[in-house]
């Protein structure tokens, strides 16, 4: 029986996925495109559908509704064997060797069993553990564990990564190596996807991201683009103007005050000009200047919109 | 359908890592030896309580001492075990008596004996001395000693059915493969079912089914597992066989090859069906202290066919055992031990054997559908209706 090969490189496209468990709908039209070669951040409130998307693209769990294609194909089960994988629930078995358990996974990915040693000793010695090769996963910190964790997902050279939360309680150290890894992996060409909280990180990693709320994207795009959609903001330091002043100016909102220092909103179409007359007439204007806002700022505004 | 790419077939690598690991345990290592230590000694102890029937100690005082020849001779021909002594005059017979250092006192004359005994004397002993002062009567009274044998010949027994080799010595040996046999089913149903929560508890279940059909992940799960009891199974059981053949206690036509052969295959099927269920339930759980609750619903057949065995063996051939023996969650206790204990017809093991598989077959089938719904629900524990419909 000859497989059809499965491509090396290709996107992944999430396409109208839908997902209900009983009354409730997990998953409402889910639609993205990771591309080979970019790191993908997904972001979203729990319960927003993240893990379930995940899953589904694993094939762990059934889809009601849509595809999910690679390489312009629909996902088959010999791809999705060579999918690497980090589930939310980290685990593995506490009582099997470092490269024992490394090699049974990567064979158990199709790997034939000279690559999958090949495979565990690549990494245990890139991760430093190639001396604990033959020690207990139950014997190794938490740190240390987390790195096999990762190597698991790595050891039968994946086709795609799909990380569920894959910084959630890493040190800072770790959070580096993992970084690294993931922009290593999506130089080679794999299509990165991954879940996170951590938006400064998110921030700074992925090439492009998508906004999760109730089951789908409801903004998707790099940094930059998301940032386009925002709302512009300045900030004004008016150091005489009376208490209650910003609060009524046409076209702004005020977002924050710090002592003199204000930070408004921009509706679409207004002139900050109008703005910086306004912090003129109250006297003198120590500062008037643009603020990006961050991805954190993003992702409220957001899914405050959603919610209105 | 390919479930590798140039790797080797998943259902292998999931059965191999079991062996492996379960081989390396202590639990393993030590069981075994605990197993084959108490299997050997309790044989050697058994040999020692019913092996030795120590023959009677027979005094004879005086002018009883005539018969001692012709008594020997007739207590070996009537089967009965003594050895034969000289004893100076009766009290110092008495006095072996009450010290227990002889069991019977011969006295009085060679025709005319009595036996003192201490409370009760064996029949054939008696027999035997009966028959040996009644000889020496006929031969006082002038028969010449071929008249003698011709008339005290014993009555010829001639059976119509050639003796049944599966009689006491049989039931007893298929008793304690019967036993064996449950142990070993809840044993290793127990561990199938401990790996399946494993799995879950440690969480790696999902990353096993990202990349292997639930199906193959219990069958090698099963398998391995199943390998395992029969290593230790042959060992234990090896180490029984060379230790009854060492010290004789039993006949061993019911430790026989076909009998042997006929048990290893009741312990596959057995172990299939059983661990089979146990998987099944025990996906439903999370936590390694559920589990004993998850597979109480199917102990509890395996508790039925343990006293069932019990209730079968007196009789193996009447309709209790008989339709006990080919129900599927009895018939692998059953039927061993009937097969062990008594001729069965072939049409009943045929029947018996095709209805576990017939079972094993639609419990394979719902075991994969539940786990494939309930390996991924952690924490409580799903209900069995959920796991069935998904």
């Amino acid at each position: 029986m000859t497989d059809e090969a499965v491509s090396s490189i290709g996107a992944l496209e999430i396409d109208d996925i839908s997902k209900r468990y009983g009354a409730v709908v997990a998953l409402d039209g889910m639609t993205l495109e990771v591309t080979a070669g970019e790191v993908f951040g997904f972001v979203g409130r729990n319960g927003a559908g993240k893990t379930t998307t995940m899953r589904i693209v694993l094939g762990v769990l059934g889809a009601d509704g849509g595809e999910v294609r690679f390489a312009g194909r629909p996902l088959t089960f010999e791809a999705r064997r060579r999918i690497g994988y980090m589930p939310e629930e980290r685990g593995l078995y506490p009582k099997m060797r470092l490269a024992e358990q490394l090699t049974y996974l990567a064979e158990l990915h199709g790997m034939s069993p000279a690559a999958a040693m090949a495979g565990a000793r690549t990494w245990l010695e890139r991760f430093g553990l190639i001396d604990r090769a033959n020690d207990d996963v139950q014997s190794l910190s938490m740190g240390n564990q987390q790195r096999i964790q990762l190597a698991a997902a790595l050891v039968f050279d994946p086709i795609m990564l799909v990380l569920d939360e894959p910084f959630a309680s890493l040190d800072p150290v770790a959070v580096d190596v993992m970084s690294a890894v993931l922009r290593e992996q999506a130089d080679a060409g794999l299509p990165v996807i991954f879940s996170s909280h951590e938006l400064e990180l998110v921030e700074r990693i992925c090439d492009r991201l998508a906004i999760v709320d109730r089951g789908k994207v409801v903004a998707q795009g790099t940094i930059a683009e998301l940032r386009m959609g925002a709302a512009e903001r300045r900030l004004v330091d008016v150091p005489n103007a009376a208490v209650g002043w910003g609060e009524e100016i046409p076209g702004t909102t005020l977002i924050s005050r710090e002592g003199s220092e204000m930070l408004f909103e921009i509706e679409p179409g207004t002139d900050d000009q109008a703005l910086l007359r306004a912090a003129l007439a109250t006297g003198a204007v120590r500062e008037f200047h643009r603020v990006e806002p961050s991805l954190g700022d993003i992702f409220r505004s957001v899914l405050q919109e959603g919610a209105s | 359908m390919s479930d590798n790419t140039g790797g080797r077939p998943t259902t292998f690598l999931v059965a191999r890592r079991e062996v492996r690991m379960r081989m390396r345990s202590r639990v393993f290592v030590g069981g075994t030896i605990v197993m084959t230590v108490g299997v050997v000694v309790g044989i050697v102890v058994a040999s020692l309580l019913a092996g030795r029937s120590t023959p009677v100690r027979v005094g004879f005082s005086d002018g009883s001492q005539a018969l001692e020849r012709s008594f020997s001779a007739t207590a070996a021909a009537i089967g009965a075990s003594v050895t034969v002594s000289d004893i100076a005059d009766d009290n110092a017979g008495q006095a072996q008596l009450t010290a227990g250092t002889l069991d019977v006192l011969v006295t009085g004359s060679a025709t005319a004996p009595t036996a003192v005994v201490k409370t009760a004397i064996s029949p054939s002993v008696e027999s035997a001395l009966s028959l040996a002062a009644e000889a020496t009567r006929l031969s006082d009274a002038g028969l010449t000693p071929a008249a003698v044998a011709s008339a005290m010949a014993l009555v010829p027994v001639q059976p119509l059915q050639p003796p049944n080799p599966k009689d006491t010595e049989n039931i007893l040996a298929s008793l304690a493969l019967g036993i064996v046999l449950w142990i070993a089913l809840g044993q290793y149903g127990n561990m199938v079912a401990q790996s399946v929560v494993e799995e879950k508890a440690t969480r790696i279940m999902e990353i096993l089914l990202a990349t292997i059909r639930p199906s193959r992940l219990l069958a090698g799960k099963v398998i391995g597992i199943g390998l395992v009891g029969l290593l230790q199974l042959t060992i234990v059981g090896a180490a029984a066989l060379i230790a009854v053949q060492v010290t004789n206690v039993a006949a061993i036509p019911a430790l026989g090859v076909a009998s042997i052969l006929a048990d290893v295959v009741w312990f596959v099927l057995g172990f299939l069906f059983y661990a089979t269920a146990y998987a099944a339930v025990a996906s439903l759980v999370s936590r390694q202290e559920e589990v004993q609750s998850a597979v109480a619903p199917i102990s509890i057949f395996q508790i039925a066919g343990y006293l069932l065995m019990y209730a079968a063996l007196p009789n193996p051939t009447g309709p209790l055992a008989t339709v006990v023996s080919v129900l599927p969650p009895f018939a692998p206790i059953v039927m061993a031990v009937r097969m062990a204990s008594s001729d069965v017809p072939f049409w009943q093991v045929g029947l018996a054997i095709g209805l576990t598989v017939a079972s094993i077959v639609g419990l394979t089938w719902l075991a994969g559908r539940m786990y494939t719904n309930a390996a991924l629900h952690l924490g409580a524990r799903v209900r069995f209706m959920d796991a069935f419909r998904g």
